[in-house]
C-alpha cells in the first residue's frame, strides 16, 4: 500500500527490517530446518554441532515412512474423520447460523453467549465424561466418537462464521423469495445456501483444518485402529528408544502438507466469497 | 461396525431431524421456526458439550475411579485436599505458562505487524510464509521445537554455542529451570502468525490522515506509534490478548507431547494435571475437583470476553 510513503522516514524504514530479519527468522528458520531434517541422510542428524546446510540430500526418510503400515492407516483416518467432521459441522451449523442470522427470537442473545463460550471449555474436562459415555456406547475406538468429540469445537467455530457470512447476504433477498411463493425452508434451500457457498466451503475447510490438528481427543477416545494421524505418530516416535528425528521432521512434514493446501484453497474462497451486489437485477 | 452411517452422502441436505415436514404451515411462528432449525445443533451440543461438562463438574463431589463402577459421595473433600496442596503451585505453573505464552507472541506479532504494514519489499509472500507455524499441527510444533532443543544434536544448543551464549550442551527440555522457557518459546512460534495477521488487519484500518497531522505537528515516528497507531488499535489488542489468554490457560498440545509435564511436574499445568489424573491416575474425583477450580477461573475470563464482544458490536 503506498499511502504510508508519506512516514516512511530512514529510521522506521531500518526498524521495520531488523523486525523482519530477526523476528522472520524466528518464524521461518524452524521451518526451514523441519525441510532440511527431513531431506537429511538419518545418520548425519546424530552429529554435533549440526550442519546448518546439509551436506546430502535424501528421500530415504520418506521411502521408510512408506513401508510403515500403520502411518498409512493413521493418515487415512485422519482424512476420514476430518472430511466427515467438517460436513457434519456445516450441516448441522448451517442452520443454527442462518437462525442466528435473519430471525430475532426470545433468547437468541443467550444463546449466541453459550455458542460462542461452548468452544472455550477446557477439552480434557470434557474428555473426563465423554471417555465414559463413548465406553458406555462402545464407541471407543470408531470414528463416531472421533467425529462426535471434533464437533465440540468445530460446531461453535461454524455457526459463528456462517452467522457471520449470512449477515452479508441482505434481507431484501429473504424477502423476494418469500413473495415468490417460496416457503421458509425452501427459501433457505435454494436460494440462501446456494449463495453462501463460498462461506460453506470456508467454514467447511476451517473445521477440516481443527480437525486434522486435533490431539488430544484422538489420543484418548482413539486406540490402535481408528488412531489419527497426531496421536499416531506421538506413539509411533516418542517412545523409549532414541527418536528417529530425520523420519519424525519427514512425518511432519507429510502432516502439515494437508492444512498449508486447505488453507491456500480457503484464502481463494474468502478472497472472492462475498456476495457484494447479487441483489441487483 | 456402525461408523458407515455418518458418511457424508447420508449428512447432505437435510438435518438429522428434518423441520417439521418441508412445508411448514404459514401460521408456524418465526421463533418456533428458528428453534427447529436450531434443534439439531442444539441437540448435539447438548450431549456432546452441556452434559459431559456438568457431568465432570459433579465428579468433584464424589470419589470415582475411571475403571470401576459405583461412585461414593465425599463433599467438599476432594476440593480441600487440593487447597490444601497442589492446586497453588499448579495455579502459578498454569499462570506463568499463560501470560509468557501470550506476552511473547503478542510483543512478535506486534513488531511483524508494525514492520510489514510498510512498504518493504516482499511483504505479501512474507506474510504468506510468516502464516505456516499457526498452520502446522500442535504436535508438529512440537516434535520441530524438541528436535531443535535436542539435548544432544539441537539446533539451538550448536547457534548458541557458536555466538558464544552458553558454554556447553543444554538439555533444555529437562532442566527444571529452563523446560517452561522451552515450551513457551514453542507456543510463541506457534502464535505469533495469528496475532500478526489480526493486528494488520487493525493496522489498516488506521486513517492516513490521523499520521500525516500528527506528522505536520512534528511527532516522530516513536510519538505516532503511541499517539495514533496504538489507541487506534485498543480494540482489536484487547481482543485479541483475552482470546490467547483464555486459549493459553487451558492449554494441552504442547506441555503434553514436549515434556509429558516434567521434569518433575515443573511444566505441568492445570490442563495436564486434569487429564493425567484421569486417564493416567484414574482418580476422577481429584480430576472434577481440579476441573471444578479450573473452570471457575476460566469463566471469569470467558465472562470478561462476551462483555467485550458485545461491547465491539460483534454479537
Amino acid at each position: 500500500m503506498s499511502k504510508r510513503s508519506a512516514r516512511d522516514t530512514c529510521g522506521s524504514r531500518a526498524a521495520a527490517w531488523i523486525a523482519v530479519v530477526v523476528l522472520g527468522g524466528f518464524g521461518l528458520l524452524p521451518v526451514y530446518w523441519m525441510l532440511a531434517t527431513a531431506f537429511t541422510p538419518a545418520q548425519q542428524t546424530f552429529r554435533y554441532p549440526p550442519s546448518f546446510f546439509p551436506t546430502e540430500l535424501t528421500l530415504d526418510n520418506f521411502a521408510r515412512l512408506a513401508d510403515e503400515p500403520a502411518l498409512a492407516r493413521y493418515l487415512l483416518n485422519s482424512l476420514v474423520v476430518s472430511v466427515i467432521t467438517a460436513v457434519l459441522s456445516v450441516t448441522v451449523s448451517a442452520y443454527m447460523g442462518y437462525a442466528f442470522s435473519k430471525f430475532r427470537f426470545r433468547g437468541r442473545r443467550s444463546l449466541m453467549y453459550f455458542v460462542l463460550s461452548s468452544q472455550m471449555f477446557p477439552q480434557a474436562l470434557l474428555l473426563v465424561t465423554l471417555y465414559a459415555l463413548f465406553s458406555a456406547y462402545h464407541l471407543l475406538d470408531t470414528y463416531t466418537a472421533l467425529v462426535l468429540s471434533f464437533t465440540t469445537f468445530t460446531l461453535p467455530l461454524c455457526v459463528w462464521m456462517l452467522k457471520g457470512f449470512f449477515d452479508t447476504i441482505p434481507d431484501t433477498l429473504v424477502e423476494a423469495a418469500r413473495v415468490d411463493g417460496a416457503s421458509r425452508l425452501r427459501t433457505i434451500h435454494s436460494v440462501i445456501l446456494p449463495l453462501s457457498a463460498p462461506g460453506l466451503i470456508a467454514a467447511g475447510l476451517f473445521a477440516f483444518v481443527r480437525g486434522w490438528n486435533d490431539f488430544v481427543f484422538a489420543l484418548t477416545l482413539a486406540g490402535r485402529e481408528k488412531t489419527t494421524l497426531p496421536p499416531g505418530l506421538v506413539n509411533a516416535f516418542l517412545g523409549e528408544a532414541t527418536a528417529q528425528w530425520a523420519e519424525l521432521m519427514a512425518a511432519s512434514l507429510i502432516a502439515s502438507l494437508p492444512v498449508v493446501v486447505a488453507f491456500i484453497a480457503l484464502q481463494r474462497f474468502l478472497v472472492g466469497g462475498i456476495t457484494a451486489g447479487a441483489i441487483k437485477g | 461396525m456402525s461408523t458407515d452411517t455418518a458418511h457424508p452422502d447420508t449428512t447432505g441436505r437435510t438435518p438429522a431431524s428434518p423441520p417439521a415436514g418441508n412445508r411448514p404451515p404459514r401460521s408456524l411462528g418465526d421463533g418456533a421456526f428458528a428453534a427447529l432449525l436450531m434443534l439439531p445443533a442444539l441437540a448435539m451440543l447438548a450431549a456432546i458439550v452441556v452434559y459431559p461438562l456438568v457431568a465432570s463438574l459433579v465428579t468433584a463431589f464424589f470419589e470415582q475411579s475411571l475403571v470401576e463402577p459405583g461412585r461414593t459421595f465425599v463433599g467438599l473433600h476432594n476440593i480441600t485436599d487440593l487447597l490444601g496442596g497442589d492446586f497453588w503451585r499448579l495455579l502459578r505453573q498454569t499462570l506463568v505458562f499463560t501470560v509468557g505464552a501470550t506476552i511473547a507472541p503478542f510483543l512478535v506479532g506486534l513488531a511483524l505487524a508494525l514492520a510489514l504494514n510498510t512498504r518493504i519489499r516482499g511483504r505479501a509472500t512474507l506474510r504468506g510464509l510468516l502464516l505456516i507455524p499457526w498452520l502446522v499441527p500442535s504436535v508438529v510444533v512440537s516434535f520441530l521445537w524438541m528436535w531443535i532443543f535436542n539435548a544432544n544434536y539441537g539446533l539451538a544448543n550448536g547457534a548458541l554455542e557458536a555466538l558464544g551464549l552458553i558454554d556447553a550442551p543444554q538439555a533444555w527440555l529437562a532442566g527444571p529451570g529452563t523446560a517452561m522457557t522451552a515450551v513457551i518459546v514453542a507456543k510463541t512460534w506457534a502464535s505469533f502468525p495469528w496475532i500478526m495477521v489480526m493486528l494488520l488487519a487493525g493496522l489498516q484500518t488506521v486513517p492516513l490522515e490521523l499520521h500525516e497531522a500528527a506528522e505536520t505537528d512534528g511527532a516522530g515516528a516513536v510519538q505516532r506509534f503511541f499517539a495514533v497507531t496504538l489507541p487506534h488499535l485498543r480494540g482489536i489488542i484487547g481482543i485479541v490478548l483475552l482470546l490467547e489468554l483464555i486459549w493459553n490457560f487451558q492449554h494441552f498440545d504442547l506441555i503434553y507431547v514436549m515434556t509429558g509435564g516434567g521434569p518433575a511436574g515443573a511444566t505441568e499445568t492445570f490442563a495436564t494435571a486434569v487429564y493425567e489424573t484421569a486417564f493416567q491416575g484414574f482418580d476422577l474425583g481429584r480430576a472434577g475437583a481440579l476441573g471444578l477450580l479450573w473452570m471457575v477461573l476460566l469463566l471469569g475470563m470467558v465472562a470478561i470476553y462476551v462483555r467485550r464482544s458485545e461491547r465491539e458490536g460483534q454479537l
